[in-house]
């Protein structure tokens, strides 16, 4: 019952701050931009012209149309890896900041619940807000694709999933970031410099390599293992669509690793904090 | 209990040994300046805070544990509520992390709303309150599980007159029902009006701790009222350095056969007397007086 009402409590907010209808409407046009600029023209289960945004793609031969919905897909998913995240990590950004404002911490802290349960429960409902974010965002361009080309590929789904997974991770960043600063702008902007500067650490033993000392070696590798894989899980996401293999379960062990820290950090502090 | 708050850069002793208990359905009012430490107190009574040494127990157990919280409500200082919400739906919110049943808080809410005066306004969202309304918003949250236990940190801060005289209701009716109520306030004239006890609090350290009527016993003023159009002659008020203002006299006396005479003097010159009252020191007066004193030692 508390969780649910914690639940139904981020969901308010997130209607009457526009963050929920700003995700909507950001996605909705993305959909509408990909109904009306993918043209395909099937002929006997091939591709034999297509445009996108007006652009006739150079097709080599009878390509098979499933060749051409997994390669185009794929596309697709590592930009709404990208777009999804840049999208969830500001629709929920604001929420511990919001819940430990001065004035508003002690109406939720004065009642017989929990700080863990409070905490958890904005934390479940974030997720699910997200959650139904993403699957409007990835299921309305699976169903566009496959309505278009009558390809189905599940895999795309898949995708989506592993997109909501590395979100968990920042999310628990954010909610340690807020429950430390209490600010919305820093429980935003540290997400996307993380997403960031762990992009180029993918390529960690080269860099390493090129370092004049072993403690910059070090740290290179140590920040590489300790921040979320942002270049694996987009190369993960890209591949998982075409069907080319499994992903990084390292990479994806590591990264969610850093979020049950992350949360784990924040409850701990939340708990021993005084408001 | 003390309470230390500690940066890199400074260290502030907010609380200084403070130890005092409130009893059961009492009404108990903490007075201080501001900065006293008196919000830091009452959250840490809520388990808001920690205390850096010291016990806290309310109803017998430390209010960290979150069954100490069940059944006791707050009305902090500065209230903030979710602006997004509506009146009835924060009230539903706390009802339910109250742990209260839907048809109880529907039942309660409806209530409280009207007995705080903003029955109509239930449906309003928050952001649209004005300060006297969202105070009175947050009186009937706190009062929403029907609390044994009521903190109020400057509950009529914002409110008019009148609102603040419905406010004194509210809680005199929950005191006659059993809840122990501890204020927070510096309206020294409700805190006079509506506790049995009170604490006065000073850079940290608790002055005094004592009933209402112990702070303002009686003093060797009195006021003497004489019958309208009536007036005392001057060389009478004179020799007991009395003044007359308004139809009143008001004078102080070292003892009552003083007094005795000063009025043997006005039945003398045939003047009608209508009253006489002993006048009590207000707490205003003491709260200065012993803020000053500790400042001056």
């Amino acid at each position: 019952m508390k969780v649910w009402a914690l639940v139904v409590d981020t969901w308010r907010e997130a209607l009457a701050r526009y963050t929920l209808l700003g995700f909507l409407i950001v996605s909705s046009l993305f959909l509408l931009v990909l109904t009306f600029a993918l043209n395909l023209d099937i002929v006997d289960g091939s591709l034999a012209a297509g445009s996108l945004f007006g652009k006739a793609f150079d097709l080599h031969g009878d390509t098979p149309i499933e060749t051409v919905v997994t390669t185009g897909e794929s596309a697709f998913a590592a930009m709404l890896y990208g777009l999804g995240i840049f999208l969830a990590i500001f629709a929920t950004g604001s929420q511990v900041p919001n819940l430990v404002h001065r004035g508003t911490v002690d109406l939720y802290l004065s009642r017989p619940v929990g700080r863990t349960t409070l905490l958890l429960g904005r934390f479940v409902g974030a997720v699910t807000l997200v959650l139904a974010n993403l699957a409007f965002l990835c299921g309305g361009v699976f169903v566009i694709i496959s309505l278009k080309t009558g390809v189905w590929n599940a895999r795309f789904l898949l995708a989506g999933g592993l997109i909501a997974l590395v979100f968990l991770s920042y999310l628990s960043f954010m909610y340690l970031v807020g429950v430390l600063s209490g600010s919305t702008p820093l429980s935003i902007m540290l997400p996307y410099a993380i997403y960031i500067i762990a992009m180029p650490l993918m390529a960690h033993q080269h860099i390493a390599a090129a370092m004049d000392s072993r403690l910059a070696a070090t740290v290179v590798h140590g920040l590489y293992w300790v921040l979320p894989k942002s270049a694996e899980h987009g190369r993960d996401v890209v591949q998982l669509v075409m069907g080319k293999g499994d992903p990084s379960w390292v990479a994806m062990g590591t990264t969610l690793a850093f979020g049950a820290v992350c949360l784990g950090a924040a409850v701990a502090i939340f708990q021993r904090k005084s408001y | 209990m003390s309470k230390e708050f500690r940066s890199w850069r400074r260290r502030v002793q907010a609380l200084d040994g403070v130890s005092f208990s409130v009893r059961q359905g009492e009404v108990f009012g903490l007075l201080g300046g501001n900065g006293a430490g008196k919000t830091t107190l009452v959250k840490i009574l809520l388990g808001l805070g920690r205390p850096t040494a010291g016990r806290v127990e309310v109803r017998g157990v430390d209010p960290r544990r979150t069954r100490a919280r069940r059944r006791v409500g707050y009305l902090p200082e500065g209230h903030r509520f979710p602006g997004y919400l509506s009146g009835e739906a924060a009230m539903r919110l706390f009802g339910r992390l109250a742990g209260m049943d839907e048809a109880r808080i529907t039942a309660r809410t409806s209530e409280l709303l009207d007995l705080v005066g903003l029955g109509e306004r239930g449906s309003d969202r928050i952001s649209r309150y004005s300060k006297g309304m969202t105070q009175r918003l947050g009186l009937a949250s706190a009062l929403l599980d029907d609390p044994e236990v009521l903190f109020l940190d400057e509950p009529t801060d914002g409110v008019d007159p009148v609102g603040r005289r419905h406010i004194r209701d509210v809680l005199l009716a929950a005191r006659e029902r059993g809840t122990t109520i501890f204020i927070n306030s510096h309206l020294l004239s409700e805190v006079e009006r509506t506790c049995d006890r009170v604490g006065i609090l000073h850079q940290g350290r608790l002055l005094r701790e004592a009933s209402v009527d112990d702070l303002t016993r009686p003093t060797r003023r009195f006021r003497i009222r004489l019958a309208e159009g009536q007036h005392a002659p001057p060389a009478c008020l004179d020799r007991y350095r009395a003044a007359a203002t308004n139809g009143h006299i008001d004078v102080e006396v070292p003892d009552l056969g003083t007094l005795n005479q000063l009025l043997d003097g006005l039945r003398g010159e045939r003047l009608l007397i209508a009253e006489v009252s002993a006048q009590r020191a207000a707490l205003e007066d003491v709260f200065i007086e012993m803020v000053r004193e500790e400042s001056a030692s």
